[in-house]
């Protein structure tokens, strides 16, 4: 155990994971909590594309300027899907489904030009902003992950009294001073930078769990804020810690997919014992009922 | 090649007649999570059959597919987590699942991720079967039931479904069984999205559902119109996007997708609540407005100056500018040497105005 813990890549990978858990822990309470959770799931795929383009303008896989592709067209992912859903009778659920599905489309276009072309260079690792490649994380890409985490963090604690009641209270919110567009503005650049940052290291599917597990972990344990957010934050980061650990300790674990099961793990036994899950929940309601 | 065509078509139809109630019914991010975790029932019917190219396969992903609504319903009905929060955390959970079972058990067997994905289309043609002594595509003559079955649902249960989708509880209340006819869409969802998989992969399909549906909702009002007319983009999306993706050599179903995008995005623009619509048909009122003021002006005050006439006016000096030449052109005003006086045209316009706007004495006795 102790040759696990100690070796260079099984560190590396679960400092980048458990910071990023935890950054996204926290965070992904806010988009819980106002009922827009699979705003990450659209914006993680809407992202493909800015992957793509940002190769074939820059011509390597180079962490930082992918990261920026994705950036921008996450951010312009979100504004369609605003214009969207101002503009038009469509739901929110369709207007994501379909940004998610079309840039995805279209970022599959132009991989398959760049793979059918020979203008440009090997394009092996582009899968990776998919499904997520932990296990061979750099040095580089942790970096991006502690410096994108530490800002969404820092703009969260900074601004931790106005999210909270923008979150529960978004009228009076308003009232006292803080507009909207601020306020929605401020999530959405913490929301898009880590997803963005956490691409490449854990894939789409593992940062849309990463969003939204950990804030209802935290939710079946508490009714204060405060706590939520923290309890979401150690839950992502305890299983950041105990997948990269099984999957660099057993052949076939993948690391994304077991920090999700990790993580499913905790939210179905918050769900069932939690001190506000079904249980509790359902012997509260029949002691009412006696 | 127009065998892949058939094929692409196919997949529309199928998809876009069901997209339509799934769009109404705010169910598309449901068939997100189910056309993920379709993979998880691929893979446990592969360790049944080990066999890729069994019909089991089909069964146990529409079972797994059916088994992911199930579980985002209970989630959802203990009220403990809000409905879009237990659709992530169920169909990424049993997705990794998948992905696991992948890598520690069928290491041997070469997975594309690609394929996975988005489907290639391209490789339908190469798996057929025979069918009255022609030699047939597998996935037309799949694809070719499905669009059938779903047709046929949605034709057979139209009532119910309508009034189901539009309000629950009156259709509650008048004896359809809502949870049954939910669970037979969501069912038909999921068959559909396992048929079309090959073709088209998981994430795709969801454009395939969505986009001619979504676009469709925004060019007619009638439920009968919207689902012909979803089906008409359907097909047209896939002709366009299969001719783009044919002879350029890019994914088909990624160029589809991104057509999709495109006519969906010319729908929310000129449709005429569109977005480029409303604006243009603002500032048309507006001007027309600005030119009936402005000919009401000239007529109380005959032969008056042109920058008096503006004076009266909180507008740009373009919008005036546009306003007086208009009022020229269509021969309401004349203008001579900057003093302006008002034609017989322009009275019996200003009267005709008056009437439609019940502003007359006369109208105001009767």
């Amino acid at each position: 155990m102790m040759d696990i813990l100690s070796s260079f890549s099984f560190q590396i990978v679960a400092i980048g994971t458990m910071i990023l858990a935890f950054a996204c822990g926290v965070i992904g309470t806010i988009n819980v909590l106002r009922q827009n959770s699979l705003i990450g799931d659209a914006i993680g795929h809407a992202q493909f594309p800015g992957v793509v383009l940002a190769f074939m303008i820059v011509g390597t896989l180079d962490a930082l300027s992918l990261l920026i592709g994705a950036l921008i067209f996450g951010a312009f992912a979100f504004f369609v899907i605003q214009m969207i859903n101002q503009y038009s009778k469509i739901s929110l659920d369709a207007s994501l489904a379909l940004v998610l599905s079309s840039f995805f489309g279209f970022g599959m276009t132009l991989k398959s030009y760049v793979q059918g072309s020979s203008a440009y260079g090997h394009t092996g690792g582009i899968d990776d902003y998919i499904f997520g490649q932990a296990a061979y994380m750099l040095r580089a890409d942790v970096n991006i992950i502690l410096i994108v985490s530490a800002i969404s963090l820092l703009i969260f604690i900074f601004n931790y009294q106005r999210i909270k009641i923008f979150i529960f209270d978004p009228v009076y919110s308003h009232m006292i001073g803080n507009k909207p567009t601020v306020m929605n503005a401020l999530i959405l650049v913490m929301t898009i930078g880590l997803i963005a940052a956490g691409l490449k290291a854990v894939g789409v599917i593992l940062i849309v769990n990463l969003l939204i597990a950990p804030g209802v972990i935290g939710l079946m344990w508490s009714k204060r804020y405060l706590y939520v957010t923290l309890i979401a934050g150690f839950s992502g980061l305890v299983s950041a810690f105990v997948g990269t650990y099984i999957s660099t300790a057993y052949v076939g674990f993948a690391t994304g997919p077991t920090i999700i099961l990790c993580l499913s793990a905790i939210v179905l036994f918050s769900i069932l014992f939690g001190t506000h899950g079904a249980v509790r929940n359902g012997l509260m309601r029949r002691r009412h009922a006696a | 090649m127009i065998e892949v065509l058939i094929v692409l078509i196919m997949t529309a139809l199928a998809t876009a007649t069901l997209g339509v109630f799934l769009l109404l019914k705010k169910e598309v991010m449901t068939t997100d999570a189910l056309s993920h975790t379709i993979i998880l029932g691929i893979v446990l019917a592969f360790f049944l059959t080990e066999d890729t190219r069994s019909p089991l396969l089909i069964l146990g992903a529409s079972l797994v597919g059916v088994l992911t609504v199930v579980l985002i319903q209970w989630l959802q009905n203990i009220k403990l987590i809000k409905g879009d929060a237990a659709i992530g955390i169920v169909f990424t959970a049993l997705f990794a699942l998948a992905v696991i079972l992948i890598s520690r058990f069928l290491d041997h067997i070469h997975l594309d991720l690609d394929i996975v994905l988005v489907g290639e289309v391209l490789f339908a043609p190469f798996n057929r079967m025979e069918l009255f002594g022609y030699s047939i595509p597998v996935a037309v003559v799949q694809l070719g039931i499905m669009a059938v079955i779903n047709l046929l649902f949605v034709v057979v249960f139209y009532q119910a479904l309508k009034i189901t989708t539009f309000d629950q509880i009156f259709a509650r209340s008048i004896g359809i069984f809502t949870v049954l006819i939910y669970y037979a869409l969501m069912v038909l969802v999921s068959v559909t999205a396992v048929t079309a998989f090959d073709a088209v992969g998981a994430i795709l399909v969801i454009s395939f559902f969505v986009a001619p549906a979504a676009t469709a909702y925004l060019l007619a009002d009638r439920l009968s119109h919207v689902i012909m007319l979803s089906l008409g983009v359907a097909v047209l999306n896939s002709i366009v996007g299969f001719f783009i993706g044919y002879y350029s050599d890019l994914t088909i179903s990624g160029t589809t997708a991104s057509v999709a995008f495109v006519t969906f995005t010319i729908a929310f623009l000129f449709n005429k609540d569109g977005f480029i619509s409303k604006r243009v048909r603002r500032k048309e009122m507006h001007s027309d407005l600005l030119q009936l003021m402005m000919l009401k002006h000239i007529e109380s005050v005959s032969d008056v100056g042109k920058e008096d006439v503006y004076s009266h006016f909180n507008q740009s000096q373009r919008m005036l500018d546009d306003a007086f030449q208009s009022l020229q052109k269509r021969n309401l005003i004349t203008s001579t040497a900057d003093k302006m006086r008002i034609t017989d045209d322009g009275v019996r316009l200003i009267q005709a105005k008056q009437v439609e706007f019940g502003l007359t004495t006369r109208g105001v006795e009767s």
